[in-house]
């Protein structure tokens, strides 16, 4: 038999057949490595649930058209296939265009979305009846339905006024004509123009619609002096050269001259008309936020309504990573010049870095003093185990043990135990980390294969440093004195 | 030839001479009785013997080397290879078997061999209860087992502190029998002892009063062919 075998044989036994006191320093080093297991655990997977968690708070990132681009849901999903689909929780497109209520001309924000994914991305909407499941239906913000006093069920019939940028055709321009045009101004919302051309071509007969702008700063787009400054002006206008901004209101001030020049002649200059659809409410959105403003679509039926398909103007993405990942799924879009440009929603990500740093030293500070604990229990049981050994290590020094036998005789116990007690912890750290998991963030966890090694090999260590103490008391024992036998 | 000579030996406790000027020489191959009243300072001898302590003063020669001067770690090489111990309380490992508690002087000495630890425990005949435990034997059994421990690394020397002392009839004439056995195979015997008869199996007598060595007899008994 070799030596080590011997020496296996030698600490079992003391283990095994000395069973009670064992227990008490098996236990200690159970518990302290099951309360490490399970909070190293819980570590690993906080944060996971937490970006679940934050998600329901909403998007993480934003994709918008880079500059001189369109966006469109195609485009957008083509360069997503840089982020891992098992991470891409959600991505919603929203395509926003003014459009007016027929029934009293009052203008308002339509957006176009796909409502499947407006779920995930924004779960935090409440819809008071139901997400709008079919062609034709619409959800409308809470501040519409006050507005024009529809709810669940009514119909409305929406306008669109073709906007400059979208309109393709340019029909012939002849002195004469009357022409009317609109543009997106201020917060997506339209501004409407109207005007006539003399015979060498200049504007005459200028009218402005800024009511949807706000009334102190777009609003002063409708007052004479700036008004003014169209008569007699020349299409295309530069703002900045032929015409003034209001201090200000650069917004409004820009869709005026965006509508002037994509203006298109028309016979009834008050009745600028594009398509009419008939549309059923579903259900009413409470937010508390700007969404409560708009009316939402189904992208098909926004496109119906426009007579333009394909563009969104943004595509809200809910992306469970890390904010450093987040980072560099941000920096990977933008280097792959796809026509797309990431952003991430700032203020989301830094709280959920800041949490994640508190609960990271929160998980820290308990781990320190659950390891002291530990090795202050298992030191003392270690210390009585000397001292009730006493006369045996006596006789082991008699018999011709060194002291550096006696060392790792105990330091192999030690180990042996915290070998044990930590595959022990790791499982009831496990069921620990799973209990905790399941009532704080009602989830459950993935048992991580690597804690449980790693679990033993600390539990080792500790229970190792913990007998230096009582290895030294065993070596300082005398045999003469243990063996003299009074 | 001289295996142990002690020279001027002295162990003093504060204002205690627990031995005092002691000079004993033991040649190699003898079986040599120690007695005296309880206190005379017989255990504190045998632990010097057995570089389990110092003296305060003298040389103790094992083998030529003087013990006395050694660093402790020499002196546990030196028990090891050299000695093997018999005490007057069966000292065994209480959690481990028979058989491994003889193997665990062979552990410290060399080379763990349950076969050969078997066959020290069939000379004390305990063979058929080599995998007990300690408590599930007798005091007699016990230190049967010890002095298969103490024979087992084949030590130069026996240092035996009343082996006997808590042993009936019986056992007694089968550790007796033992250390006629190692003697006669040429093992040095040292066994201090209370009764007279086991004095008697040795080849002489060293007798302790208050630390000093009040007288030495040379044993006209001996039988050297007893069993
Ligand atoms: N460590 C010690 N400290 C103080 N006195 C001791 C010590 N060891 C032994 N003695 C004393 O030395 C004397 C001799 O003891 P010991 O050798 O054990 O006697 P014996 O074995 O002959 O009965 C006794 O008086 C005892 O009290
Ligand atoms: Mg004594």
């Amino acid at each position: 038999m070799s030596r080590r075998k011997m020496f296996l044989r030698m600490i079992t036994a003391s283990l095994l057949r000395r069973r009670s006191r064992m227990l008490v320093a098996l236990l200690s080093i159970a518990i302290g490595a099951a309360i490490l297991s399970g909070l190293v655990t819980v570590y690993y997977d906080v944060p996971r649930q937490m970006q679940a968690e934050f998600r329901s708070y909403g998007a993480n990132m934003l994709l918008v058209p880079a500059e001189g681009e369109k966006l469109s849901v195609e485009k957008a999903a083509e360069a997503l296939h840089l982020i891992p689909s098992g991470q891409l929780v959600g991505q919603t497109p929203y395509r926003y265009v003014s459009v007016q209520m027929m029934r009293n001309q009052q203008t308002f924000v339509a957006a176009g979305t796909d409502f499947d994914q407006v779920r995930t991305t924004s779960p935090y909407f409440t819809v008071e009846g139901d997400y709008p499941s079919g062609a034709r239906q619409i959800l409308i913000g809470k501040a519409v339905a006050d507005t024009i006093g529809a709810k669940t069920g009514s119909v409305v019939e929406l306008s669109f006024h073709p906007q400059s940028t979208e309109s393709t055709e340019t029909a012939e321009l002849k002195p004469g004509a009357t022409l009317a045009g609109s543009a997106v101004g201020f917060n997506q919302n339209p501004v409407y123009v109207s005007f006539s051309l003399d015979e060498e071509m200049k504007i005459r007969d200028f009218t402005v619609d800024v009511s949807s702008q706000t009334e102190e700063y777009g609003g002063q787009c409708g007052e004479e002096f700036f008004t003014r400054q169209f008569t007699g002006a020349s299409l295309p206008l530069t703002l900045g050269e032929d015409i003034d901004a209001v201090s200000g209101a650069t917004i409004t001030s820009t869709a005026v001259v965006e509508a002037v020049n994509g203006a298109r002649p028309t016979e009834n200059a008050a009745a600028v008309t594009g398509n009419t659809l008939n549309l059923q409410v579903t259900g009413v959105l409470e937010t508390g936020g700007k969404e409560e403003n708009y009316i939402f679509m189904s992208l098909d039926d926004l496109g119906v309504l426009t007579g333009e398909k394909d563009s969104i103007d943004v595509m809200e993405l809910s992306v469970s990573a890390g904010a450093e990942e987040l980072n560099s799924y941000v920096d990977a879009l933008n280097e792959a010049d796809n026509g797309v440009t990431a952003r991430l929603v700032k203020r989301i990500t830094n709280s959920e870095t800041a949490v994640l740093d508190k609960l990271q030293a929160l998980v820290f500070l308990v781990t320190a003093v659950v390891l002291l604990l530990t090795m202050i229990c298992v030191s003392t049981t270690m210390m009585a185990v000397v001292t009730e050994r006493r006369k045996e290590i006596g006789l082991r020094k008699a018999l011709g043990a060194s002291d550096g036998s006696i060392r790792t005789e105990f330091l192999g116990e030690g180990m042996f135990l915290g070998m044990l007690g930590g595959l022990l912890g790791a499982l009831l750290g496990f069921g620990f980390a799973q209990i905790i998991s399941v009532n704080v963030f009602g989830g459950s966890i993935t048992l991580q294969p690597l804690l449980v090694p790693i679990t033993m090999i600390v539990s080792m260590i500790i229970s190792a440093l913990s007998c230096m103490l009582p290895i030294k008391h065993a070596i300082a024992i005398d045999p003469a004195l243990v063996l003299k036998g009074e | 030839m001289s295996l142990l000579e002690l020279k001027n030996v002295s162990k003093i406790y504060g204002e205690l001479k627990a031995l005092d000027k002691v000079n004993i020489h033991v040649d190699q191959g003898e079986w040599v009785a120690i007695m005296g009243p309880s206190g005379s300072g017989k255990s504190t001898m045998m632990n010097i013997i057995g570089c389990m302590d110092k003296p305060t003063m003298g040389e103790v020669l094992l083998d030529g080397v003087d013990i006395a001067r050694e660093s402790s770690k020499k002196l546990t090489d030196i028990r090891r290879d050299k000695i093997g111990l018999v005490f007057q309380q069966f000292h065994m490992v209480n959690y481990l078997t028979a058989v491994e508690n003889v193997m665990v002087s062979q552990y410290y000495h060399s080379m763990p061999d349950e076969k050969e630890a078997l066959d020290a425990l069939e000379l004390v005949g305990l063979r058929e209860r080599a995998h007990h435990l300690p408590s599930q034997l007798s005091g007699g059994e016990q230190q049967r087992v010890c002095v298969a421990r103490a024979l087992i690394n084949h030590p130069e020397l026996i240092l035996a502190d009343e082996p006997t002392g808590n042993l009936d009839e019986a056992n007694e004439n089968i550790v007796l029998s033992l250390f006629r056995q190692l003697h006669r195979e040429g093992t040095t015997l040292i066994v201090v002892t209370h009764d007279p008869e086991v004095a008697e199996a040795a080849q002489r007598t060293i007798v302790l009063e208050h630390g000093r060595v009040a007288r030495e007899v040379n044993n006209e008994n001996f039988d050297p062919n007893a069993i």
